[in-house]
């Protein structure tokens, strides 16, 4: 028998899940660029050990110039149904975000860059309710180390609760030391981050992500663990892979 | 005579052709990892008159060869603005 709460805590994780899919950490979002006209394709799937629960997530980002990107996603049930009223629909919500980068500084060893989201969560039942999202996102590159921050506020409408986000990722190049003089190298990236989730009426609940990523050329394959550090301490696994195009 | 004037016409055209190569470097700031390297590469290798791409992400720099007329400086600068990155200097040898 699962529990009101246990229902509204899956319709969080499939929204958290929607909106973490599109990073260049593991699970936060990022502020750096998709090229106007250009697009990464990711296809993430998430489990959660204890619950069995396993959801696959497709999300699209496109830019529309260098400034500004167009984020969306969709996640798919793939484990069965633990409550009656999603037997017949594995959609998650599909999650829409607009993000406009308002500061780049650039220079010759990194970057800083400051973008602001905004956005929806809409459902795809039509017993849900649509949530209105915004946020920001800040991500500073030097030299083998990315720091990307983040916080999105999800605000409920009609009777749907509100939530809320945030992560602070490190991401580190662990090889190659140093590039070739010229060409594409492959690379990896240790990924550390501390994530929150909250649900309107629920404490935050916190956790921590430990990762590894391999990037060459079009192609970045990665994956994860993430450990909840209260609450219900649940562990959840992710693997993902992602395409530029 | 006629084998002459194959040679002559084969140098002139060797020589026009070594004249319109050119070698362009860009210094571009704000690069990060691989996919922008790939970024950079592809933008590029769309203008038909450029043979070659190459990107450094340890000198942060492209490097283009063209053996036909050069893609216009405002044009170069402007492609590496849509990429999402800062050109910084660019030098035509």
């Amino acid at each position: 028998m699962v529990t009101q709460w246990q229902k509204v805590v899956l319709f969080f994780l499939l929204s958290i899940f929607i909106n973490a899919s599109l990073a260049m950490g593991l699970r936060s979002l990022v502020a750096l660029p998709v090229e106007k006209g250009g697009g990464v394709l990711r296809v993430a799937i998430l489990g959660t050990e204890e619950s069995e629960r396993e959801t696959i997530t497709t999300a699209l980002a496109y830019g529309i110039n260098a400034q500004q990107t167009l984020l969306m996603g969709l996640p798919y049930r793939v484990s069965s149904a633990t409550h009656s009223s999603q037997k017949n629909n594995r959609l998650g919500d599909m999650s829409l975000l607009y993000r406009h980068l308002v500061v780049q500084q650039d220079s010759r060893p990194g970057t800083n860059r400051f973008g602001l989201l905004a956005g929806a969560l809409i459902p795809t039942e039509q017993d849900n309710e649509l949530a209105i999202q915004g946020g920001f996102v800040f991500t500073h590159f030097k030299r083998r180390h990315e720091i990307d921050i983040d916080a999105v506020y999800q605000a409920g409408q009609n009777d749907r609760l509100d939530s809320g986000r945030f992560d602070l990722s490190w991401q580190y190049r662990l090889s190659p030391q140093s590039y070739p003089d010229w060409g594409i190298p492959q690379q990896i990236n240790s990924i550390m981050e501390f994530n929150g989730r909250w649900l309107q009426g629920q404490d935050t609940t916190g956790q921590l992500t430990l990762g590894l990523q391999w990037l060459y050329t079009q192609w970045v394959i990665e994956g994860g663990l993430v450990k909840d550090i209260n609450n219900n301490k649940q562990r959840h696994y992710l693997f993902s892979v992602r395409f530029h195009f | 005579m006629k084998k002459f004037m194959i040679l002559l016409i084969f140098l002139a055209a060797l020589g026009s052709a070594m004249v319109q190569a050119r070698t362009i470097e860009i210094d571009v700031h704000g690069m990060t990892c691989t996919f922008c390297v790939d970024t950079l590469q592809r933008s590029f290798t769309q203008f038909k008159t450029v043979s070659k791409v190459e990107v450094s992400l340890k000198h942060k720099k492209i490097r283009l060869e063209t053996e036909d007329n050069l893609p216009s400086i405002d044009t170069i600068k402007q492609t590496v603005l849509d990429a999402g990155f800062t050109p910084i200097n660019i030098v035509v040898q």
